[in-house]
């Protein structure tokens, strides 16, 4: 993506909160929207004496993601602490990794709207602890310190700056996220803060060298970070052709005024006096365990996609819509499994019903919607043994209760009138009753052919297979 | 003989046989403590009913049978810096001064669940940071010996306590010294253990990488018996050794015939007065005819130890001791004028100077531009320094040093000038540095009859070898001297 | 060698008066004296695989210190929240 004839260079640092059910350090529960400081305890609050242990599962997540984004896993490594004063930092240090992370120097390929494939390098991901809270209230003089959220697992994903624009960008933070939630192992929740990120930009003339980059931080949404790319971006143009200089600086992102602000530059940057974290001993994961989480690795949202497309047919983006919610995409699957040989009928149920149910927010296992039960209803509709209609009116029934599809279909008298005398009656009474339209359409208002099968339809009920019933008409107009 | 005077061992046998109850041998310290505290100034709290009522809980498991440990019914005091759930821990710090824990250290859980009476939180340097205990924010300690003079430090407080009968035992924490030091100073028997076999959870973290709590006793025999209750792994401690812990106190043996204890050059040159020298040379003369070997030996970077220690532990501490910003606990400057000039003047104001100038030295050792050439060097020193001691134990079984350079020194004599403080943990710091089990034992007295102590270091995980070699010098020497108090 | 006091004093968190400055430098200074007599050695910080720690199971536990208990040490509480000087980065 260029702008005014200047390259947009995007890095960007990813913090996911992993699900555990355990903070990182400490044994208190990991969980988001309980009452303010329930969820602590004197590790995660830093009491004097108190010491880290941590939790094997972040190890475990970490070196997943680290799988996923095809890095190399430092199976030996350490923790370091970076020391800075704030009050939602109760040790007022954080235990992160410094020189040596957990894993490092991957790639991730992305997709494109246009289908084409760019390749994101992946510079490191480690492992660290976040911090707590802090509420402001203009009726309240001091800030409110809420330490629940001290100590819950974060993985920090560091990119290269190898995105071109906003867009890329945009497409690298979708494939992320639909990554985590495929290894399950964050909630990726935007709203809650449980995936944040920090942005990297610069600009340059092709061909020239990188320009100085500015980081931007509080980027709480990916609408957010393409807003404040394609701002910083501008800003920095803006800048360089009026002659001025862009100056290395950590600026702030104000999503709702659409500006970003200097929270400071270079040389007033925070020194971190980075060290080993003493209170915990080597990282040492075996051989055996970082083979079996690549081995038990599922097929990541990349493949899934492709392969729907070559196996299935779906177009590119229906499978990009199924694959990117777990759920619909395992679905899918289970119906596929059980027997269901019309996937891209299949894909348009999931897209349409299905989804439709789900943006309400209930989840097809709250339902009585089974893999079985879609694939018999997908069967009958596809082999034209009910209409799409009749369909609808079975699948309302089956997401509401265990009923036997056929018994609903007899008892509604749902299935679709195939027998060529009884649709000929049809046919005839229609005829008979509409011989304006059979002459509007004998003089070439072929549209009229339209109305005579809707009608044919509305008497049979919609039982009528519309096919069939269009074939009669056309024989018996035309004689 | 009072029963404040006994040690822990044969309390503990007359506890068993029911002949004294742990409320008559806690009203026997606590009343010691009352009779001679004012001078000594160990304690910097103390609560009676508290104290009694646990002694009546032990005297109560010992008569229905279910006392499983030998330290059931016996009153340890503890050093400020040990977390005591309900009970405060102050570190000796005006930035404390009103903190009560919510919860136990593992030592604390251990000697509990031992039936162990707490007769008190001693005093300290503050933040253990300190060689003289005249760095508390609350009060001096005199050494029992000579009340004009200090009991070494940090732990100044458990090892005069000790001392002079205010406690049977006591624990204390020994960073580069803290143990072995005061006791040295102090006339009685320290163990600072290797660094791994005491769990470090509660204990408040001066420098985690060396901090490690130990044992204060009147004689070997109490300073194993404490230790076999609080040794031992622990899941709260990632540093925690996974291992088997023997009893020491089981194991202990005099027989010392085919030990070869090492002598290094080093620690008997600058700086070591001569008549520490002496008494330590004459100590090993008669470890020599109890069967010992005498083999001298080289530990060429001795005498770097010092800066790497002050870097390495200064480093940790001003990160460690970041967490006391006045936002969570402790104290907090009045009137705050919004969110840094809270934090200066908290800290400014809660902490003494010594602690300050720790924290400054770690932060610069720590800076952008001085990692590489402070504390870089220092932790590379560090693995020199290990690996002496490593090639060393190859040809020898124990180290014998003095404790420190000097008897006790003046209150007030080095305060001004903290170079002369730092040289009374030359001989002990590098014993942390390699995360190695040593014990003081006093060896000699001075002509105005302070004790000198004689510091015997093993391999990592022997403590039964350094405190069988410990027992052999107390029988030859004799035991402990009361002081005339 | 000569040691910013303030700047070290600034990211410790710590105030130093005018008439404890000289002092602080003078003590500081000496102090780096004496480590810089420290020998190089040429080699490298490494991670050492055979001081390896044990990982703790994610399980929780079931013991809890109340809220007002684990926050009574805090200097001011409202609402069950510490409260610290009006602070927005």
């Amino acid at each position: 993506m260029m702008i005014k004839g200047y390259e947009v260079v995007v890095g960007l640092e990813v913090h996911a909160e992993l699900n555990t059910k355990t903070k990182i350090y400490c044994s208190c529960r990991n969980s988001f929207g309980l009452e303010v400081n329930t969820q602590v305890c004197p590790i995660c609050l830093g009491m004097p004496g108190t010491l880290p242990t941590l939790n094997e599962k972040v190890v475990e997540y970490a070196i997943k993601m680290g799988h996923a984004l095809n890095c190399k896993i430092n199976r030996i490594c350490k923790q370091d602490r970076k020391n800075y004063f704030y009050p939602d930092l109760p040790k007022s240090y954080q235990i992160s990794q410094a020189d040596i992370p957990l894993c490092a120097d991957g790639y991730l390929d992305v997709i494109m709207d246009g289908g084409e494939v760019k390749r994101i390098g992946v510079e490191r991901i480690h492992i660290e602890e976040d911090a707590g809270k802090l509420l402001h209230s203009d009726k309240f003089d001091g800030s409110l310190v809420d330490f629940n959220r001290c100590g819950v697992p974060l993985i920090e994903i560091v990119s290269r700056p190898d995105m071109r624009g906003s867009d890329e960008a945009k497409a690298y933070l979708e494939t992320i996220r639909s990554i985590l939630k495929y290894i399950d192992i964050s909630d990726c929740k935007m709203q809650e803060g449980s995936i944040r990120c920090d942005v990297n930009v610069s600009v340059h003339k092709p061909g020239e060298p990188f320009g100085t980059r500015c980081e931007m931080k509080n980027v709480n949404s990916f609408s957010a970070a393409v807003r404040g790319i394609d701002y910083e971006a501008n800003r920095q143009i803006e800048i360089l052709e009026s002659g001025g200089t862009v100056v290395q600086e950590t600026r702030r992102w104000d999503d709702q005024k659409g500006i970003s602000v200097s929270m400071r530059t270079k040389e007033d940057a925070q020194d971190y006096r980075y060290f080993p974290e003493p209170d915990l001993l080597t990282i040492v994961v075996p051989h055996e365990k970082v083979d079996e989480l690549k081995r038990t690795l599922p097929e990541l949202p990349n493949a899934k996609i492709m392969r729907y497309v070559r196996d299935y047919g779906l177009s590119h983006y229906d499978a990009a819509m199924i694959v990117d919610v777990v759920e619909k995409s395992a679905f899918f699957e289970k119906c596929i499994e059980a027997g269901c040989n019309a996937p891209k009928l299949l894909s348009n149920w999931i897209l349409g019903e299905i989804s439709k149910f789900m943006n309400d927010g209930t989840a097809i296992e709250e339902t009585k919607l089974t893999p079985e039960k879609m694939s018999e209803l997908i069967g009958l509709i596809d082999s034209g043994k009910i209409s799409t209609a009749a369909g609808k009116t079975v699948f309302d029934i089956i997401v509401k209760e265990d009923a036997d599809i056929q018994k609903i279909i007899e008892e509604k008298g749902l299935a679709q009138v195939s027998d060529d005398s009884a649709l000929e009656a049809i046919a005839d009474d229609v005829l008979k009753a509409n011989e304006k339209s059979v002459s509007d359409y004998l003089n070439g208002k072929t549209n009229a052919l339209g109305y005579l099968v809707g009608q044919c339809m509305k008497a049979s009920k919609g039982r009528a297979n519309p096919g069939k019933m269009k074939e009669i008409i056309l024989s018996k107009i035309n004689g | 003989m009072k029963l404040y005077e006994y040690s822990a061992y044969e309390l503990s046998e007359m506890l068993r046989a029911k002949k004294i109850s742990s409320r008559e041998l806690t009203e026997s310290v606590l009343c010691r403590a009352e009779e001679v505290d004012g001078k000594v100034n160990a304690y910097i709290y103390t609560d009676r009913e508290m104290s009694l009522k646990m002694a009546d809980r032990a005297d109560h498991l010992i008569a229905s049978g279910k006392a499983a440990s030998r330290l059931a019914g016996i009153p340890v005091g503890i050093k400020d810096n040990i977390s005591t759930k309900g009970i405060p821990t102050t570190c000796a710090s005006k930035m404390l001064e009103n903190y009560v824990p919510v919860f136990n250290a593992t030592v604390m859980d251990k000697l509990a669940d031992a039936g162990c009476v707490i007769s008190g939180k001693l005093n300290m340097d503050e933040f253990a940071m300190g060689s003289s205990t005249e760095n508390s924010y609350f009060k001096t300690t005199r050494n029992p010996f000579d009340n004009d003079c200090v009991p070494g430090g940090s732990s100044g407080g458990s090892a005069a306590a000790v001392a002079c009968g205010e406690a049977v035992i006591a624990l204390g924490s020994d960073t580069g010294g803290s143990i072995r030091q005061p006791a040295s100073l102090c006339g009685v028997v320290g163990l600072k253990p290797t660094y791994g076999s005491v769990s470090r959870y509660g204990l408040v973290a001066f420098a985690s990488s060396l901090d490690q709590i130990g044992v204060f006793g009147r004689c070997v025999r109490d300073a194993a018996l404490l230790q076999d209750e609080i040794q031992g792994h622990d899941s709260m401690d990632a540093t925690s050794a996974h291992r088997s812990y023997p009893s020491l106190y089981d194991g202990l043996n005099d027989d010392i015939s085919g030990l070869k204890i090492g002598i290094p050059s080093e620690y008997y040159e600058r700086g070591v007065k001569p008549g520490v020298t002496e008494a330590v040379m004459r100590s090993v003369k008669e470890l020599e005819k109890r069967g010992a070997k005498v083999i001298p030996i080289s530990l060429p970077s001795t005498k770097y130890a010092l800066s790497a220690y002050y870097i390495i532990a200064c480093a940790e501490a001003s990160s460690n001791l970041a967490r006391f910003d006045g936002v969570k606990y402790g104290y907090r400057a009045k009137d705050c004028d919004g969110l840094i000039d809270m934090y200066e003047r908290t800290r400014s104001e809660g902490f003494g100077r010594e602690v300050k100038r720790r924290i400054m030295l770690g932060t610069f050792v720590l800076s952008s531009g001085y990692f590489d050439a402070y504390y870089k060097k220092a932790k590379l020193l560090q693995k020199r320094i290990q690996q002496e001691f490593d090639d060393a134990f190859n040809s020898v079984d124990v180290i014998v040093t003095p404790t420190s350079p000097s008897e006790a020194f003046k209150i007030g004599e080095r305060v001004l000038d903290p170079l002369a403080m730092y040289a009374a943990d030359i001989c002990t710091v590098t014993v942390n540095i390699a995360g190695l089990p040593a014990v003081s034992v006093p060896c000699g007295y001075s002509e105005s009859g302070l004790p000198y102590g004689m510091q015997i270091i093993g391999r990592k995980f022997d403590e039964q070898t350094i405190l069988n070699a410990a027992l052999a010098h107390e029988c030859s020497f004799g035991g402990f001297r009361k002081p005339a108090i | 060698m000569d040691i910013d006091i303030r700047h070290i004093a600034k990211l410790s968190r710590l105030r130093i008066s005018d008439d404890e400055l000289a002092g602080y430098e003078k003590e500081m200074s000496d102090i780096i004296a004496m480590v810089e007599a420290m020998p190089d050695i040429e080699d490298e910080l490494t991670v050492d695989p055979d001081n390896a720690m044990t990982l703790r199971s994610d399980e929780t536990v079931s013991e809890k210190i109340p809220r007002d208990e684990i926050l009574k040490n805090a200097p001011k509480v409202v609402a069950g929240c510490v409260v610290v000087p009006k602070t927005v980065e």
